[in-house]
This record gives C-alpha cells, structure tokens and sequence, in this order.
C-alpha cells in the first residue's frame, strides 16, 4: 500500500441478503463510530460507520438487506441509486462489500452477480462459516475466490472473527476505480441491452447500464415510469423487444432467474460439499416445538406475559420510574426554592418540567420494552412469532410482518411506526402505521390508574378477579379490538387491492449478542428522548403559556385581599394549632385563585366554549379542557386536571387529595357529582381511541412523507374516542345510575 | 411418475421438488429471487397458511395464497 499520498476516505457500501449477519459485521467493523438517518422521501433507513486501517479511513454505508437489486418500488430504488452513485447527498462507494451466508451460498450468490455487473471494486464476505461448517458444509474458499475473480474474506461477524483479514482486504482497493462488469446473460440479451442503454443515454446521458437492463427486464413498470416518465416511443421498443426476446428462448423476466441460476450453479461447481444426511440442528429442534400451532402459541403467550410483567412491574421498570420522579421533583423544588414567583418560574416548573418530566418517565418502560424485543428478534424468536400471528392478521387483510410494529407501539408508538419498516409492502406497512397509535401505549397509563383507582371499587369479580385489573386489562384490549377493526375497514375501503405474496426468511436461531441488544436500547431510548422530548418540550410551552395568560391576578385576587390580609396579621401572635389552620386556609385561597384564573385562562375560555360538545360524553368544562390540553401529549391531562381541580399542578397519578377532590367535584352551582363511573369509564375509553400525541402525528407525517395520513389518523381517531366516550358514557349511565 | 399437486396439500415431513410456479410474472421473478424456482427441492416442515420450508439451508415462511400457485411433484427426492 502507498503511504505517501494522503490517503482519501475508502466509500464502501455494504450490501447483502436478510439475516446474514450483515448489521452484525457493520458493527464489529466499525465499532460504535456510527450515525443512522433517513434517506428524504422514503423509509430506507441509512447507517454510516467508519474505520480507519494501516492510515486508510474508511467509511461504511449500511443498506437494508435485500435478495435482489430489481427495484420495483421507491424504497428498492435507494439502494440501486446509492450503488450507482445516483442519490442525493450520498458519496459514490468506491467499492461494495457483499454480505454472503456461507450455509446459503446458491441464494446469496443471486446478488452477487448482480454486483457484478456495477463494475464497482467489490469484496465477498463469506459470513457464518462456522455455522455452516456444524452443518456440515464446507467451502472451498480459495477456489471461489479464483471462480469470482473477486477477493473472498471468511467471517465470523458474531465472533468479530476475520475482521482483520476483512479491513485488510477493503483498504487494499483503494485506489482501484472500477472492474470489468460481468454479465450473466446471453450475448443476444446483452447486445439489446446495448441498444437500449444506447437509446437510453440519447434521453438521459448519465443513466447508467446497469439501469438500461434492468428497465429492459422490469416488467412492473416501475422503472419506465420512474426513468422515462411514460415515453411512448422507448416504451414500444421495449415491448418489441420483449416479445424478440420470448421468441428467441429468453422470455423476460424470467431470464434473469435462469441466467443468474446458472452462473452461480458454475460458479458453485465442486466448491460446496455437503454430508450426505443431513444433520438435526438445534434450530430444527426448537422449531418443532415453537411454530406447532398448540405448543408454539403457548410459548408465545408465556413470552408476551413475561414481557409485559416487566415492562408494567414496580419492580423493574417501577424503580427507576420513581428515581426519574423523584429526579424531576428535586429539580422542580429547587427551580421553585431559588425563582420568585411569576411567569418565568410557573414556565419551569407547571410547563417543562411537569411536561418533559412527564414524558421521560416512561423511558425505563420504554428501554425494558426493547431489550425484550430486541433479545427476541436477535435470537431469532420475533420472525416465529410473526409466523404464529399471520394467521390472526392475516383475517383483517394484514400479514406476521405487522406484529413486530404493533407490539412496540404498547410502549410507544413512534419507535412502533418507525418498526413498520420491516413491511416491504407498502400498502400494508400504511395500514400497520395507521392503526398503531391505537395500541395502549405507556402514556396512557397514568390516565387508566388514576381514574381506575379513584372509581372503579376495589372489589373482585367472581371473588378471585379484581375489577380494577379488569377495567385496564379492557382497555388495552379495547385498543387492539378497535384496531383490528379498523385495519379491516381500511383494507375494505380506502387502502383495497390485490394481496402480494407473503414470504418470510426464519433465521437461525443464536444466542444474541449482548453489545448488539445494549446499542438497540441505546439507540430507541435516545431516539425517544430527542423527538418526543423537543416536541413535548415545545408543545408544553404551548399547552402552559395557554392555560397562563392572559393573567388578570390583581382583579382575580381582589376579593380574598382582604381575608388574606387578615389571616397573615392573625397568624403573627398565633399559637401552633392555630397557625396550622390559618396555613391550610392560605392554602385553600391560594388553590382557589389558581383555579380561578386558569378558569380565565384561554384554555380555560376554550373549555367553555367546548361544554356542549362534551357534555353528551357525562364531562364538564374542566374534563373537557384537560382533554384539549392533552392533544398534543396525553400525559398532560394529569397535570392539568390538578391545576383545574385547584390543587396545584404538582399531581401525579398516586395523588391521594387529586382522587379524593375529583371524586367531590360537583357541578357548577348544583350538588351533583361531576365524576362517577360512567364519567370515568368515558374518559378512559376516549383516552384509549384518540390520537393525542403529536410527536405521533408527526413521526407518521415522516414516515409517510405527507400530511395527509397523520391528519387522516388525527381524525379518525379523534371521531372513534369521541364515540367510544358517547356510547361507554350513554350505555353505563343507564344501568349504574338509573 | 405421479401427477403435479399444489404445495398446500403437501403433508409435513415431506420432500418434495417445485415443478412450476403459477402467478404474475414479477411475482414468480420475486419467489426466484427467494431461491424458490423450477426444480427447487424443498421440504415441508410445517403445512397449513402460512406454511414453512426448507429451501435449501433456509426455512422461508410462506402463505399458498391465490395470487401465486406453487405445484411440486412428490416424487420421491433426495433419498
């Protein structure tokens, strides 16, 4: 290798099939030195990692994993174009790394001939050999080397093993520009592509080979309109070209499959031996017991029970829940010791800390959420899961595949919509997106235990049975009924069309990785912390500046000024009794002032106005301005109803006084109780249906990459809570109270 | 030699090889890429919708759905 010139940076994409360890020998070569993002305008997730060998940095571009480089769709299409050196804001790799499961080389090699014909610099990773070999294959590493005429590098990623020999190997390209591109296909097949490449640059003068034979095989469509943008004229060649093509024996698409098929059988000639019997594996063992449709689904509602009993425990996620609580507490007393009264303190202390606070504390439940899912997808678990679920979803018109999404949305929806991802199908992964925010996620529950704990009795049903369980155990299934429910209408009415086939790989299973898991975590949590953070943060402002101003605190405390007058000149010469009583009066005018002038606050002016529309659902003007305060997060309404409840914002959920004051709280100028059952059971049920989460709305906003899905889901959503609320508050008045 | 059956009324346990793949031409082109073609051998190890094959080293999970029609010939394979 040359040390004099200053070494430029090696750009080197990796690419490669599902689950041959491709993320896990991104992370071993790169070590956490890595940043992920997204490519504008679609899914495709983009991970960057560098490292630097023998004074050569190197950086890597992570693409998903892929069995083809046929785009037939926008997300496809990134990859091809990053190859190619086509996509904005994205370096030309001077050379690809494949990705090759040695215990499945036939497949593997498909896109090895793909990259080929790129004429990129290129390296095989021949990964999992230590697999294959307890399968009892062994390669003949040398002799594919020489068959390839490219440098092949076993690997064992998950034992960083070969890694060395790896960076070696990638920093020995630099300086290598190209290769020669290698075609599988038939010299009259190539010398169209030829002719069409020819056509081709006359259109578009940097439009690559690669792409002139692929638009030649696509049959789809996609890449004509994507390309050409509907010319008639290419698009009559082609078709004529097509059918020559049929004539001559080499029908299109189908030509590719043979073609490539029979490289790699060439290619593959006396370098693979197998055993002659096959062995039993472990996975095998396993299998037999975990996709059985009784046994499986068993084991599968073991795994789901264990999981939620962690991420809800008080022992597990509880602990350091109470420690951010109490974190957020201390902080809040001492903004409160040190700040004097006014805007600037109410806005630290009601607004963000009372807001930002409330949203982080469900991060430990978060971070249990995905160790677990992150375990079971990295031992190989989630994809049997997915195959025990298809079944069910497969009835509303889903597949397997939208599990993994709908089970993360239980802790949070953002991270559960950005999971959709794994859904090639785009239609499907839509509908997954739309019904997630309907899974009970963790900011629902406080919502469903104060209300629960201050109404529903705490008696048990059948005798063994607690009601109160029994309520939130209805509302999480309330949630995931409603979204089956609309799923299906969905799939029936404005998403409609042809099911495509259904195919999912089941991966070996493995012990997971420790460090691999640790990062998930890392990297959910962070996420979680950043968007729903500065958003929360922002709205909170919003929802406190609102519930604030405009603040007339001379004219609301003009009545008590002198009562409090007094009661401070009494409380100079009183004894300790009585100064305690005087204190709690002080308080009680202090909470009364507070209410009054959040009651004169523009959120509480929007409470008003919006009583009628509420009031069919049993809620007064202070249920109804909580709930509009918790748009945008509905952790808020806690704090809220404390401020409307006069009690001081400071609530939390375990509030002994906020259960008893709302339990006390009557109607305006009449003696009847605000909340009873029913009151409750519709505040839950609406908390359950709407989208109150803006973070939410937004991450679907990116995801879809338009406004009108997160305002479609902001709608539906809002019209279902609000009717939930109607029929649960209308049906439970009748037979509790009448 | 036994007539070509559907891959949906193939038994658990059993080896069979892929005769030909009925569907839309992208579709098929997307079940090659898969490693599911002509001539493929692959083994049933559990039945029903969705299924699960051995093809090849790989298990793939798979739906016999009406868009794509798998027909495979149960002549005895690799034995």
């Amino acid at each position: 290798m040359s040390v004099d010139a200053p070494a430029r940076t090696l750009n080197v994409a990796l690419v490669g099939n599902p689950n041959t360890g491709k993320s896990t020998l991104f992370h071993a070569l790169s070590g956490v030195r890595q940043k992920t993002g997204n490519y504008p305008g679609v899914t495709v997730e983009k991970k960057h990692g560098s490292f630097t060998y023998q004074g050569q940095k190197v950086t890597l571009i992570d693409l998903p994993g892929t069995y083809s480089l046929a785009p037939r769709s926008p997300d496809e299409m990134v990859t091809v174009d990053v190859l190619l050196g086509r996509q904005a804001n994205e370096a030309k790799p001077n050379a690809v790394l494949v990705i090759v499961d040695a215990s499945n080389l036939e497949r593997n090699l498909y896109i090895v001939s793909q990259v080929k014909e790129l004429g990129l610099p290129m390296i095989v990773a021949l990964n999992m050999v230590d697999i294959a070999q307890e399968k009892g294959i062994s390669i003949d590493g040398a002799k594919l080397q020489e068959r390839l005429e490219i440098p092949v590098v076993p690997t064992q990623a998950n034992r960083r093993g070969g890694m060395d020999r790896l960076r070696e190997t990638i920093v020995s390209l630099s300086g290598q520009e190209s290769i020669e591109p290698q075609s599988p296909f038939p010299e009259e097949f190539r010398e169209k592509v030829a002719q069409l490449n020819a056509k081709l640059q006359a259109q578009t003068p940097d439009a690559p080979r690669y792409l002139a034979e692929r638009l030649l095989l696509d049959t789809s469509g996609y890449l004509e309109t994507e390309l050409l943008h509907g010319g008639h004229e290419l698009h009559n060649w082609i078709v004529e070209t097509r059918n020559q093509l049929a004539e001559i024996g080499q029908p299109v698409p189908a030509i590719e499959a043979i073609s490539r098929y029979q490289w790699v059988q060439q290619s593959l000639d006396g370098i693979v031996t197998r055993e002659t019997s096959r062995k039993v594996s472990w996975s095998d063992r396993f299998d037999q017991i975990l996709t059985d449709k009784i046994a499986g689904t068993i084991f599968f509602i073991l795994v789901m029970s264990l999981m939620f009993m962690a991420v809800f425990s008080n022992y597990s996620a509880g602990i350091f829940m109470g420690l951010i609580e109490d974190g957020f507490e201390l902080l809040a007393n001492g903004v409160n010791a040190v700040l004097p009264d006014g805007a600037l303190k109410s806005l630290l202390t009601d607004g963000v800390i009372a807001g930002v606070g409330g949203v982080l504390v469900f991060l430990p439940q978060i971070c249990i959420l995905f160790f677990f899912i992150a375990i079971l997808e990295d031992c190989g678990y989630l994809a049997r899961a997915a195959y025990l679920m298809d079944k069910l979803f497969s009835k509303v018109g889903l597949s397997g595949k939208s599990f993994i999404p709908l089970l993360s949305s239980f802790a949070c929806a953002i991270p559960g919509i950005m999971a959709a991802r794994v859904i090639e199908n785009r239609r499907d992964r839509l509908i997954t997106i739309l019904v997630a925010p309907l899974m009970s996620c963790s900011a629902r529950m406080p919502v469903y235990v104060l209300l629960t704990g201050a109404f529903i009795p705490d008696e048990a049903l059948l005798g063994f049975f607690p009601l109160q369980v029994l309520v939130m155990l209805s509302m999480y299934l309330l949630g995931i009924l409603a979204a089956v429910g609309v799923a299906f209408i969905l799939r029936k009415t404005i998403l409609p069309g042809e099911t495509p086939p259904f195919v999912m790989e089941l991966p070996t299973y493995k012990l997971p990785s420790i460090t691999g898991v640790f990062w998930v975590v890392v990297e959910k949590g962070w996420a979680f912390v950043k968007r729903a953070g500065t958003l929360i943060f922002a709205m909170t402002v919003i929802i406190w500046a609102l519930s604030y101003f405009p603040r007339n605190e001379s004219g609301v405390e003009a009545p008590f000024a002198d009562e409090i007058a007094q009661l401070k000149q009494q409380r100079t010469g009183a004894d300790e009794q009585q100064a305690e009583q005087i204190d709690n009066r002080l308080a009680e005018i202090q909470n009364e002032i507070d209410g009054e002038l959040l009651r004169n606050s523009f959120l509480g002016m929007a409470g008003h106005w919006i009583e009628p529309v509420v009031k069919p659902l049993g809620w007064d003007w202070k249920i109804g301005s909580a709930a509009i305060a918790s748009f945008p997060a509905r952790e808020v309404i806690i704090s809220t109803m404390g401020v409307l409840y006069n009690l001081g914002g400071e609530e939390d959920e375990e509030s002994e006084s906020l259960k008893d004051t709302i339990k006390n709280a009557k109607w305006h100028q009449s003696e009847e109780n605000v909340f009873n059952i029913p009151v409750a059971l519709s505040i839950m049920v609406f908390f359950a249906l709407c989208a109150q989460c803006a973070a939410t709305l937004a991450v679907i906003k990116r995801e879809t990459n338009s406004w009108r899905w997160p305002i479609f889901t902001f709608s539906y959503m809002t019209v279902l809570a609000y009717l939930g609320a109607l029929v649960t508050y209308q049906v439970s008045a009748f037979f509790l109270l009448s | 030699m036994l007539p070509d059956i559907p891959l949906s009324m193939v038994r658990p346990g059993t080896k069979v090889r892929i005769s030909q793949i009925i569907g839309g031409c992208d579709d098929v082109k997307r079940m090659a890429e898969l490693g599911l073609r002509d001539g493929t051998e692959i083994e049933m190890l559990q039945s029903g919708s969705p299924c699960i094959l051995r093809v090849g080293q790989s298990k793939l999970c798979f739906r016999p759905s009406d868009i794509l029609n798998i027909l495979v010939n149960t002549d005895k394979v690799g034995c």
